[in-house]
């Protein structure tokens, strides 16, 4: 015990030195703000005396794109030389050009905006806004070609009745971050529709004071609102939007999508409701429009307050401890219910890899090797997006199946070998002693093997416990997910990647304790002294 | 009534006969010593009595209850027949305590106090009474083996069997679980003992039942077994007969690798130079006074009891006794073999002529 403890302190003050660190660098004018690190950082094209002017100046140098966006094919199509670095947030995109990963970073002019406002984000400069125009749509299932025609109809009444142009102004043309989503009242009587989205940023989609705004939400929670139907909105990553949709998860997507040829195969798009500008970004100091602001940008902050800032920032401020709590939450409902299902459904499948039936026995070891032999990520896909493409289910159902058939494979093997282990000597006893084949398991065959296993099982649940942290891929928002919504506000990925591993660490550890306990209580050998004394 | 009551018994594992056609019957109060050599089938027979192995023919009574009816319910019986094992299969996840208690409180519904209070009685019956609390690796191979018996009265059964009950322990450990058998036999317990402890068999018992090549092949009281065994193969193994055989077929024989045998044989046997030396000579000889190689054997017995060993020379073909004098013109070999020999007997049988010599140590 007194050994953890001073793991966990130990643990505490490395974490304290590295925001240090952290915070040291970034006072630093030209240093990257993160581990990047001058020392790591690749050449930057400051550095070869030849500063980036115009668009095509990004031909041969490291681009940015969020995945899946149209602008992964347009820097692919017009500058193959270009290196492409695809990113799932906004907010890894931005630490990446700061840490020199990347030389520029392209994504929608209007998001851009926000990020040049946030004063962490002064380093960056705007290298040009007008790369690409797109017109930007909802996305429907092309089956439901009403629920298309309803909006379009709806979007139409809008833009006619000024309510368009009020929200134009509200996340658009004034700062989106002062924005303040309007009360929308929805009787919400017809049928639920869902809403997927990937929270990529303002002013689209975001999610601030527990609870999503910006400009596609406020216009769908009308459109929703218009039409009297109640509306669920839940996060994905950006590029399985498309694919959640086509498959019948969700009803709508939204979230600054470009209505593109290739898109448009897979599903169908309302009227644009709005033209989508790229914006390309780049550290100022490797853009020659910048030359003259380099000098005294940088603002000395104490330490402490710099601290006390970025901690006030990526928890207090918005709630976005909320995040945390209800992430960690899931987290830990996943955990744990898969955990109990996979032991379960373990135990059955080595009831069957143990049987004398050789159907069962086959079919016992096909499901084992198909799932030790397969990603638990792709998995857990196959079952959202495949199993259950036609069924409305809960991600976190899915994700409990997922895990839960993934742990059944390996505990099953591991129930097995020790079984297999204990001495068959003990079997022959409890059978000649006149216990039944059951009783001899369960009195004396099982307790012996529980003692072997625990100490691998303890390894395995911990190792399930991390694994969950993919499970954002389907739209759940656990821990981690909790934590690339933060940083897709804040612009920081110390303070909430760390307190995550934090979590995460506190999470398994406090598991492996009750297991540690379990074993401790089933010891036989404790109970030798109180037993002594009764008899 | 019998204990038990066995009908033309038999069990082959796959192509293999491990028993052929055995009955008999076991009465209360009997002891039963089942001794004979390795791989006879002592112990299939005694698995079989309470069916960890399932016989593939013949009928098993129990106090005249058939126990391979389909209506037997076998759990319920074997709650009634003990058995302790060669590797003493303690619960090792449970205390001394536990470990006799088990089977009373989960099996025969006593109270957990009840099972307690008799299995102390028991624990001190075989004297590990202060071991109560231990756990069966702290053990040593002679207090488990006790622990074992102690389990097994716990149960109040009718009969126990034994398999090999000392076979894995030290002499020192030996007497310990032999005096717990000694008392068991006194307090009138019917016992089925597979046993290479002649001791058992011989001072504790009340019948023994000798078996070879799968079946019982001589039963009778432990004087009759030991000190008169009617047949040949009970005597060679009452008298711990150890034996070698050689086969020639043809004059062209491996005189080396044959030799080599016969040493290694010597060896094993912790013969003296000199016998094994006189084996050789002996073999020589007589195979050169031999013309017809085409099916000789040749064996060694040696007996551990009297320490002596026998030279047994069979050849087919007409009747003739090589050591006869006067055929030949050299009898220098008849000398050299007669030197080496205290005894030579001759006689021709089945169309062999045997030739058995007791060498001289």
């Amino acid at each position: 015990m007194n050994s953890k403890a001073y793991i966990l302190v130990l643990i505490s003050l490395v974490l304290i030195l590295g925001a240090g660190f952290a915070v040291g660098d970034k006072n630093v004018p030209e240093a990257t703000m993160l581990w990047g690190g001058k020392a790591f950082a690749a050449p930057a094209p400051g550095n070869d005396g030849t500063k980036l002017r115009t668009l095509d100046d990004i031909a041969d140098k490291r681009v940015g794109v969020y995945s899946g966006t149209v602008h992964d094919a347009f820097v692919a199509e017009n500058y193959p030389q270009a290196k492409i670095f695809r990113y799932d947030s906004t907010a890894d995109m931005i630490l990446a050009l700061k840490s020199n990963k990347i030389d520029v970073a392209m994504l929608d002019y209007t998001s851009a905006k926000v990020i040049l406002k946030n004063p962490s984000n002064n380093d960056i400069g705007i290298l040009t806004d007008d790369a690409l125009t797109l017109p930007l749509g909802i996305g429907f299932n092309k089956n439901n070609p009403a629920l298309r025609e309803k909006f379009n109809n709806f979007l139409r009444e809008i833009k006619s009745d000024g309510t368009y142009e009020e929200m134009y102004n509200r996340w658009f043309e004034n700062d989106p971050e002062k924005a303040v989503m309007p009360e929308i009242v929805n009787k919400g009587t017809g049928q639920k529709i869902i809403l997927g989205v990937a929270v990529a940023d303002l002013p689209y989609v975001a999610y601030v004071n527990g609870e999503y705004v910006g400009f596609d939400i406020e216009m769908v929670k009308r459109f929703a609102a218009h039409e009297e139907l109640p509306l669920e909105i839940i996060t994905m990553e950006f590029s399985s939007l498309v694919a959640a949709l086509s498959s019948g998860k969700v009803d709508m997507i939204a979230d600054g999508i470009a209505i593109t040829e290739e898109r448009s195969k897979q599903i169908d798009f309302s009227d644009s409701y709005v033209d989508f500008k790229t914006a390309v970004l780049a550290l100022k100091k490797n853009i020659a429009s910048y030359e003259d602001e380099q000098a005294g940008a940088a603002v000395t902050i104490p330490f402490l307050q710099n601290i006390a800032d970025r901690f006030h920032n990526n928890l207090i401020h918005e709630k976005r401890y909320l995040l945390i709590v209800d992430g960690l939450k899931v987290t830990a409902i996943i955990s744990l219910v898969s955990v109990v299902f996979g032991t379960l459904l373990g135990a059955l499948i080595c009831f069957m890899r143990m049987s004398k039936n050789k159907i069962l026995v086959n079919i016992s070891r096909f499901y084992i090797s198909i799932m030790r032999g397969t990603p638990v990520l792709v998995l857990l896909m196959i079952i959202f997006y495949v199993v259950f493409a036609s069924v409305n289910v809960n991600p976190v159902i899915a994700a409990i199946i997922a895990f839960g058939a993934n742990f059944a494979a390996y505990v099953s093997e591991m129930f097995r070998t020790s079984i297999e282990s204990v001495d068959k000597g003990q079997k022959e006893a409890g059978i000649a002693a006149g216990f039944t084949r059951v009783q001899t398991f369960i009195y004396i065959i099982m307790p012996q093997a529980l003692r072997h296993v625990l100490p691998v099982y303890k390894g395995e649940f911990i190792s399930l416990v991390k694994m969950t942290s993919v499970v954002g891929y389907i739209a759940v928002q656990d821990l981690t997910k909790a934590s690339d919504i933060i940083r897709s506000r804040t612009y920081d990925a110390f303070f909430p990647l760390i307190m995550v591993a934090v979590l995460y660490f506190l999470l398994s550890w406090s598991l492996a304790l009750v297991l540690d306990y379990i074993g401790f209580r089933t010891d036989p050998k404790r109970k030798r002294r109180t037993r002594l004394q009764q008899v | 009534m019998s204990v038990f009551r066995i009908e033309h018994l038999s069990k082959s594992f796959g192509e293999l006969t491990v028993l052929k056609d055995i009955t008999t019957t076991i009465e209360k109060g009997e002891i039963i010593s089942i001794i004979g050599p390795s791989g006879t089938g002592k112990s299939t027979l005694l698995r079989c009595l309470n069916l960890l192995e399932m016989p593939s023919g013949g009928r098993i009574f129990f106090n005249d209850l058939d126990l391979l009816a389909r209506t037997t319910n076998i759990t319920k019986i074997r709650q009634r027949i003990g058995m302790v094992f060669q590797s003493f299969n303690l619960y090792n996840h449970l205390s001394v305590l536990d470990n006799l208690t088990l089977g009373p409180v989960k099996l025969l519904r006593k109270s957990k106090a009840e099972a307690e209070l008799k299995a102390m009685e028991l624990l001190k019956l075989v004297g590990l009474a202060e071991k109560a609390a231990s756990f069966p690796d702290e053990l040593s191979g002679g207090q488990k083996q006790r622990v074992a018996i102690a389990r097994c009265l716990a149960m109040e059964p009718e009969v126990i069997l034994f398999d090999e009950p000392t076979s894995a322990l030290d002499p020192t450990m030996t007497s310990e679980v032999l005096a717990v058998i000694r008392r068991l036999a006194k307090e009138g317990m019917t016992m089925v003992i597979v046993t290479h402890e002649m001791e058992i068999a011989r001072n504790i018992s009340t019948r023994v039942f000798y078996m070879d090549e799968g079946f019982i092949y001589e039963e009778g009281t432990p004087q009759q077994i030991f000190e008169n065994p009617q047949r040949e193969k009970t005597r060679e193994f009452i008298n711990r007969v150890r034996r070698y055989t050689y086969r020639i077929t043809s004059k062209d024989y491996d005189l080396y690798a044959m030799n080599a045998e016969i040493e290694a044989f010597c060896e094993k046997h912790l013969l003296s130079r000199r016998i094994c030396h006189n084996v050789l000579l002996l073999a020589e000889e007589v195979l050169g006074l031999q013309r017809d190689f085409s099916d000789i054997t040749l064996s060694l017995a040696y007996s551990e009891k009297d320490d002596r060993l026998e030279f047994i020379f069979e050849s087919a073909g007409e009747p003739a006794n090589p050591l006869e004098e006067g055929e030949r013109e050299d009898d220098l070999g008849i000398i050299l073999i007669k030197s080496r020999c205290d005894s030579i007997q001759y006689k021709y049988e089945n169309g062999k002529n045997i030739l058995l010599c007791g060498v001289k140590g």
